[in-house]
């Protein structure tokens, strides 16, 4: 009897054991979580893995960013929310798909249809001319240029329908400055037609930026941020043009802010959360994202809607610029 | 002219030579550690691996072991990271020549004579040619990367859409070179490979085309989906239709030897040429490995001698198309560090890379950091030393793969696929175009149909497209802009003599074929 009973007490304690395991194993998270990325390999998908790297080392599982370009970013962001929404899929959510398509009507989702971890990073835009350029000496004279030569000028935002071609295309338009936008799917290859005078001008990141400031001239950064106009040399901001673009904070930036599918229970989202709150604090993250020449930020997402909202409620007021710029393009035709 | 210049490119001097030399000296300082050469060497190794395996390649490679690198010190993390492009480069030909499966894009014109070569017995040769003529190859891409960057980069800077328009024409010239049987066929394979392409998104106009409201075709199909599909599905089918799936192949694997460097040294013209075809598409932007080994393959093919059986496994095809796509790395790294400018996708992840460990790429760096520039030279010549080492020694285990019965190969191979092909994009879609893509290549395979010129057709369709359209968007002129253009002008030139030649050509052929059979014709009826 004494053996049974030690025997039971054997089988109950390992019964436990066993049950605690099993819940201790059940904690999220159990697996790999994956970070979906908008854009193809590249400077991005890069600091991407620096957060998602440090994230992942304080939810102790691994985190790769798996890139999904296409549409401007709203494949990957149709797919991340088609997956279960179980905390394993996070979308990284830049600006283009989570708030510029929906307002070209290419996407019909609203940003607050997703629930926000933290945000993430901002890096911005300036535009820049030819080094040599005989023509005009600023941003100003180009647009009175510009106005007297309609269409002639060539310049280049990248991809078409980009956050760079809107606010590119918003300032054109206060300037009425017509001018052929020409879209590559590179920006480097950009950046070197510009540099080689192929472009009149163009859309430019820090990251090219930096890698040659000699190539082209700055002539307007595109953010009142003291830190962007640092990062481009203290060229013009936006802030300082005679006409006010009704652009401010993030309004003109490219910046990322992680989400997750809105069905995601909410214990799993406050762990990941918190996991991305602390690795975006982490220094050794600071100091990556700012070498890539991009901004940390620190917002958490209690400030989700009012910041995102904040640049929506911008994006939408700026009009169709992209629309004026087609017809006018067309009557030039 | 000496290819010796600053940084800036600036002057021409054996002073300047000089300055190169301290780079290099700098750079080996910090390279001779323990850490940054076993991580190269890990490198290679990593590369040859994820290569071979089919869906994989060098980016993915790059991509899953870039968290890794970005913290160690800079020289030995760019030197993991480069030995894994160069290792993936190559690491492609290995599957092509065994398993008639290219195990990346780059290595699908290795198809035409490393699979034959190695039919032919020479397995353990057609693979010490591969790594031998990659290994040549990317050490000739290294010395122009070290010497002439500045010169190539500012070569490069000059190609604008309107080049890249006439280098994609060029580059659908050879489908026709190497259709060999049937050109009509050929051509006709090419374009069902263009048709595929525009398959998404357009990037000009934002329109989709063909998508059918799914999202997975937004961005198209995945190349290495399709390629996975055309090439293994369609050849693993093709295999299990030979009945012999339980015999135990009697293959002889040779032991690991040098001879094979002699063997690729005895086509050293070839070996030049196709290193500096690869370089050149290396240094520009957005052209890539694949477009270089298929020009280079087309090349010498057209200017082999008689006895050279091309597509029946001649040496030179292998030489050609490993020495090219190596040597394209090289290049690749001369707009990538010069510049800041990747040429490829898998040099962009490089270029995010140096900027997370603290280095701005472009001129400044050549000034600044005249160790790490130095380091990174010194590891990519490294690596392909490496690589030659490594390869040959490993030759041996390859060939082995050989030795497995096909009932246990098959499958194997075929859940190898699978999980290459699934880990693109964690997609299940990419399966779906893999197998879909397999029943294309069955069909094309049962109507004699080559696959190589779908490859090239969907890998030039976008740049052909995009530069047309780019180039007329920027002219002021209309087509006027493709002569205006001194480069451009000069393509267009050789674009119509090349499309004259070919014609000529195979009108001759046509003739002479009708001759032939209207001669045996006649002879039989006597």
């Amino acid at each position: 009897m004494e053996f049974i009973g030690t025997l039971k007490g054997t089988l109950l304690a390992g019964a436990i054991v066993v049950a605690s395991a099993t819940t201790a194993l059940a904690e999220f998270p159990e697996r790999n979580i994956e970070v979906i990325h908008p854009w193809g390999p590249g400077n991005a998908m890069a600091m991407s893995q620096v957060v998602a790297k440090a994230m992942g080392e304080e939810l102790g599982t691994d985190m790769p960013v798996i890139s999904l370009p296409g549409a401007a970013g709203t494949k990957a962001q149709t797919t991340a929310m088609g997956k279960p929404a179980d905390g394993y899929t996070i979308f990284d959510g830049y600006v283009a798909p989570l708030v510029l398509q929906p307002i070209l009507g290419n996407a019909d989702w609203n940003f607050k249809d997703f629930k926000p971890l933290s945000a993430a990073v901002a890096n911005a835009f300036a535009i820049a001319g030819q080094v040599d350029e005989a023509r005009w000496s600023n941003f100003e004279e180009m647009m009175a240029y510009c106005k007297e030569n309609r269409g002639e000028l060539r310049y280049s935002s990248g991809s078409r329908n980009n956050l760079p071609h809107m606010v590119i295309a918003k300032a054109l338009q206060s300037y009425d400055c017509v001018a052929q936008n020409v879209p590559y799917t590179q920006d480097g290859n950009v950046f070197k037609d510009l540099s080689s005078k192929v472009l009149d001008f163009a859309f430019v990141n820090v990251g090219n930026f930096r890698s040659n400031p000699d190539k082209v001239k700055i002539l307007l950064v595109l953010s009142e941020l003291e830190s962007s106009k640092k990062a481009f040399h203290g060229a013009p901001t936006i802030g300082e043009l005679g006409v006010d673009l009704g652009l401010s904070n993030l309004g003109p930036m490219g910046w990322t802010w992680w989400i997750v599918n809105p069905d995601t229970p909410d214990d799993v989202t406050e762990t990941l959360r918190g996991a991305m709150e602390r690795a975006m604090a982490r220094q050794d993250v600071i100091d990556a994202v700012e070498a890539i020449g991009f901004v940390p930020l620190s917002w958490d997402h209690t400030m989700y809607e009012e910041i995102v909202g904040g640049v929506d409620a911008q994006l939408n007021s700026m009009g169709n610029a992209l629309a004026w710029e087609e017809k006018e393009l067309k009557k030039l035709q | 002219m000496s290819c010796c210049r600053s940084a800036s490119g600036t002057s021409l001097s054996p002073g300047r030579c000089a300055v190169i030399l301290d780079f290099l000296s700098a750079g080996l300082d910090v390279f001779l550690s323990p850490l940054a050469l076993g991580l190269t060497f890990a490198g290679i190794i990593v590369g040859l691996v994820v290569g071979a395996m089919p869906g994989l390649g060098p980016l993915m490679g790059i991509i899953l072991l870039l968290p890794v690198a970005i913290g160690l010190p800079p020289v030995a993390a760019m030197g993991f990271l480069i030995a894994i492009f160069v290792g993936g480069s190559c690491g492609g030909s290995i599957s092509a020549i065994l398993l008639r499966i290219p195990g990346t894009p780059l290595a699908a014109a290795t198809l035409y004579d490393g699979y034959p070569l190695a039919q032919k017995g020479r397995a353990s040769d057609a693979i010490g040619i591969a790594i031998t003529s990659s290994a040549i190859g990317g050490l000739l891409g290294g010395v122009v990367l070290v010497f002439c960057a500045p010169i190539l980069a500012r070569l490069a800077s000059n190609f604008a859409p309107p080049e890249y328009t006439m280098l994609a024409i060029m580059g659908l010239f050879a489908i026709v070179v190497i259709s060999g049987g049937s050109i009509i066929k050929g051509l006709l394979a090419g374009s069902f490979g263009l048709l595929i392409s525009t398959v998404g998104t357009d990037s000009f106009s934002t329109g989709l085309r063909f998508t059918f409201g799914s999202h997975n075709l937004l961005n198209g199909f995945h190349i290495v989906a399709v390629v996975v599909g055309l090439f293994a599905i369609s050849e693993m089918a093709a295999q299990m239709m030979k009945r012999d799936l339980l015999k135990i192949p009697d293959v002889k694997v040779a032991r690991p030897g040098l001879h094979t460097i002699s063997l690729t040294l005895r086509h050293y013209v070839n070996l030049i040429r196709s290193s500096a075809i690869g370089t050149f598409f290396g240094a520009i932007p957005g052209a890539g490995g694949v477009i270089s080994s298929f020009t280079s393959y087309a090349v010498a093919k057209a200017a082999a001698r008689p006895g050279e059986e091309y597509g029946e496994g001649a040496e030179g095809g292998v030489v050609a198309t490993e020495s090219a796509n190596n040597s394209t790395v090289g290049g690749t790294l001369v707009p990538t560090l010069s510049l800041g400018i990747p040429g490829d996708a898998s040099s962009a992840m490089l270029l995010g890379a140096l900027l997370i460990l603290g280095f701005i790429p472009g001129p400044a760096m050549f000034e600044n950091n005249p160790d790490v520039v130095g380091g990174i030279f010194m590891v990519y010549l490294a690596s392909n030393i490496f690589l030659l080492v490594a390869g040959i020694l490993a030759t041996p285990l390859f060939v082995y793969v050989l030795r497995i019965p096909k009932v246990y190969l098959i499958p194997s191979i075929l859940l190898l696929c699978s999980i290459g092909t699934f880990a693109l994009q964690a997609s299940v879609f990419d399966l779906q175009v893999m197998l879909a893509f397999g029943l294309i290549g069955i069909l094309f395979r049962a109507a004699d149909y080559p696959l190589a010129p779908v490859v090239i057709g969907m890998i030039l369709g976008p740049i052909l497209e995009a530069n047309l359209r780019r180039s007329l968007l920027i002219s002021r002129e209309g087509y006027w802009i493709f002569l205006d253009r001194p480069v451009s002008a000069t393509l267009v030139v050789v674009n119509v003599l090349l499309l004259v030649a070919m014609v000529y050509l195979t009108i001759k052929r046509i003739r002479s074929t009708t001759k032939g059979d209207l001669a045996k014709a006649m002879s039989t009826e006597e």
